[in-house]
């Protein structure tokens, strides 16, 4: 996996992302990839979804990766209306026409899938026909503390490819199975190929909606989804191994050991940025090395 | 020809599939919820230019799709019932037609209890009071998206709007009971200065943002109710949000709601137009119809139904 650092969001995404990928020598020339950002409501600030100006550079580096075609695509938990989320973001200022590349994935063609993991108390789950059929499916969340899961990195992302069209607006059957062990099934369901962190400036204290900014200046990647959010919350100063839906993932689906990730770019120790915590989450915190 | 005669009307009976039901665009899968609105819409928003066959095999549809229990799913499949079977009941209702899908549905959605009525859960709740991260009062629920979880400001609208709209000979006797309940939930769960969101108002002490669609579907629900504070603080925070509406979506939902409340915006049909894009994302079955029925004016829900429902 790879930490970039990155000031902000007119730095020049594009090329940081594309030589980023290139390393990884990802197998998606002539392939479809499918970008699943972290789209939650209104957000005319920047401060809740993932930054449009970091999903259009994602987009663009695929395609020049030789991706066939590459879409965007989420469910949006908690606004019906995807796209005015789209719009208040201005989405279509960086990318173009919505209606050439975006999925909406609560309104998608639904197929059963039975869960093999049954972690949580669900045996099966409708997943939206696009992402079951694509053939790269990257998560791209923000970097946000979260008042139930503690964080939500790529793996609580993934909560948004469950469509609101089949259990409504929150998806509120994930949180009475178990957040955390819902967390598991889905991802194991459909596991991400690749993660893509926005860290350039994400939200603490009472995420995911209602904290407050908070700049890290960072680009998380990799192929390990698991690696990428334990990465992720050690630079957000919080331990991993307490995070419980990020431990439950470390048992089936990647690495949560320091020792065992393949670390590119910048160390967690130059780029770690402490995250608040509601006092319920205290007990994530890890002390600085 | 009106904005809806022209781009509403073509698209829903093109959008129609073979089995007779409607999926969210063109093309897709049949499912309840679309099926529902494009059926209220036809009937409702152009009672003189719909073949009558399309609403027929529409009705089908939803009547094939009816579980044993009475419920609707919200995708085939799918064993239990959800929020959609307030809409599948609404167009039974709207149509006039199929009494006995229609009671069998009613008689689901009273009988149906959110998870967070029992008394189990709501003992934890008050055990760990000290715990509480949003302030709501847990004696009032509602109606929940899918089966045994929490109540939520949509569903529960739903239901209340069904049950008001229903003639009192088909109603059950403890559909008057369900809903002042539900009508209390909602007036605890507004947002501090009006409006609704999903129905986290809110949490560790922050307020939350309203929203366009669960402010109308609340307000809609809550009509009976207009001389209260809570309902004009509602309608001001949709009258003042105008503006800021980028979807035609949000658009259509607010005009049906100012419509109910007879302060419908002068410039809707000219803003649609102008939002309005053939292939944006949001323009789907559901968003087709409510742009249908914002247009014609019509408070299709603001009163009991008086003409005797078909069997």
């Amino acid at each position: 996996m790879a930490i970039r650092r990155v000031a902000n969001y007119e730095s020049d995404l594009s090329s940081v992302l594309f030589e980023t990928l290139r390393e990884f020598d990802l197998p998606v020339r002539g392939k479809t990839v499918l970008l699943k950002p972290n789209l939650v409501g209104l957000d005319p600030i920047g401060m809740m979804n993932t930054h449009p100006a970091v999903i259009t550079a994602a987009r663009e580096s695929f395609l020049r990766l030789g991706a066939a075609e590459v879409m965007v695509g989420d469910g949006p938990a908690m606004d019906r209306d995807t796209q005015a989320v789209l719009e208040s973001i201005r989405l279509r200022e960086f990318a173009g026409p919505l209606s050439r590349f975006f999925v909406d994935l609560n309104t998608d063609d639904v197929e059963r899938v039975l869960l093999k993991t049954r972690a949580s108390r669900l045996r099966e789950l409708y997943f939206p026909k696009t992402v079951r059929g694509v053939d790269f499916l990257v998560s791209m969340p923000k970097v946000k503390t979260h008042h139930w899961a503690g964080v939500t990195l790529s793996l609580k992302n993934m909560f948004g490819v469950i469509p609101g069209g089949c259990y409504g607006w929150p998806k509120n059957i994930l949180h009475w199975a178990g957040i955390d062990r819902a967390i598991l099934d889905i991802n194991a369901a459909v596991r991400p190929d690749f993660a893509i962190v926005d860290g350039i400036i994400g939200m603490e204290g009472n995420g995911p909606i209602q904290g407050v900014s908070k700049a890290a200046g960072v680009l998380i990647l990799g192929d390990d989804p698991v690696a990428v959010d334990s990465t992720s919350a050690r630079i957000m100063g919080l331990a991993p191994e307490k995070i419980n839906h990020i431990a439950h993932a470390a048992t089936l689906l990647g690495h949560i050991d320091a020792q065992k990730i393949r670390q590119l770019g910048e160390s967690i120790v130059s780029t770690r940025t402490p995250f608040a915590v509601l006092e319920s989450f205290r007990h994530l915190r890890q002390e600085a090395a | 020809m009106t904005f809806s005669e022209e781009n509403c009307l073509p698209y829903l009976r093109a959008a129609q599939n073979p089995d007779g039901g409607w999926g969210f665009r063109s093309g897709a899968q049949s499912r309840i919820e679309p099926t529902a609105w494009a059926l209220i819409a036809l009937d409702q928003a152009f009672p003189a230019n719909t073949a009558s066959e399309a609403i027929a095999q529409g009705l089908r549809f939803l009547s094939d799709a009816q579980l044993a229990d009475g419920s609707w799913p919200a995708a085939a499949g799918q064993g239990d019932g959800a929020w959609v079977t307030s809409l599948a009941c609404w167009a039974f209702l709207s149509t006039n037609e199929n009494r006995d899908a229609l009671k069998r549905g009613l008689n689901w959605i009273v009988e149906e209890r959110p998870g967070d009525s029992g008394a189990w859960w709501r003992l934890i709740r008050r055990l760990t009071a000290h715990k509480k991260v949003s302030m709501q009062n847990d004696a009032y629920w509602g109606w929940s998206w899918t089966s045994g979880t929490a109540s939520w400001v949509e569903p529960t609208a739903d239901a209340i709007l069904v049950l008001g709209a229903t003639p009192r000979d088909l109603l059950p006797p403890q559909a008057d009971g369900r809903r002042k309940l539900a009508e209390a939930m909602l007036f605890d769960r507004m947002c501090p200065g009006g409006g609704w969101n999903c129905g986290n108002p809110m949490v560790y002490g922050v307020a939350g943002e309203p929203q366009v669609s669960t402010t109308v579907w609340a307000l809609l629900a809550l009509r009976e109710h207009a001389e209260r504070t809570e309902i004009q603080q509602s309608l001001a925070w949709l009258n003042k949000n105008w503006s800021s509406i980028q979807s035609p979506a949000s658009l259509a939902l607010t005009q049906i709601a100012l419509n109910a409340f007879d302060c419908g915006n002068s410039e809707f049909s000219e803003t649609l137009a102008r939002l309005y894009e053939p292939d944006a994302i949001s323009w789907s079955v559901p968003v087709a119809a409510w742009a249908a029925l914002a247009a014609s004016g019509k408070k299709f829900w603001s009163q009991r139904a008086r003409v005797e429902i078909k069997n």
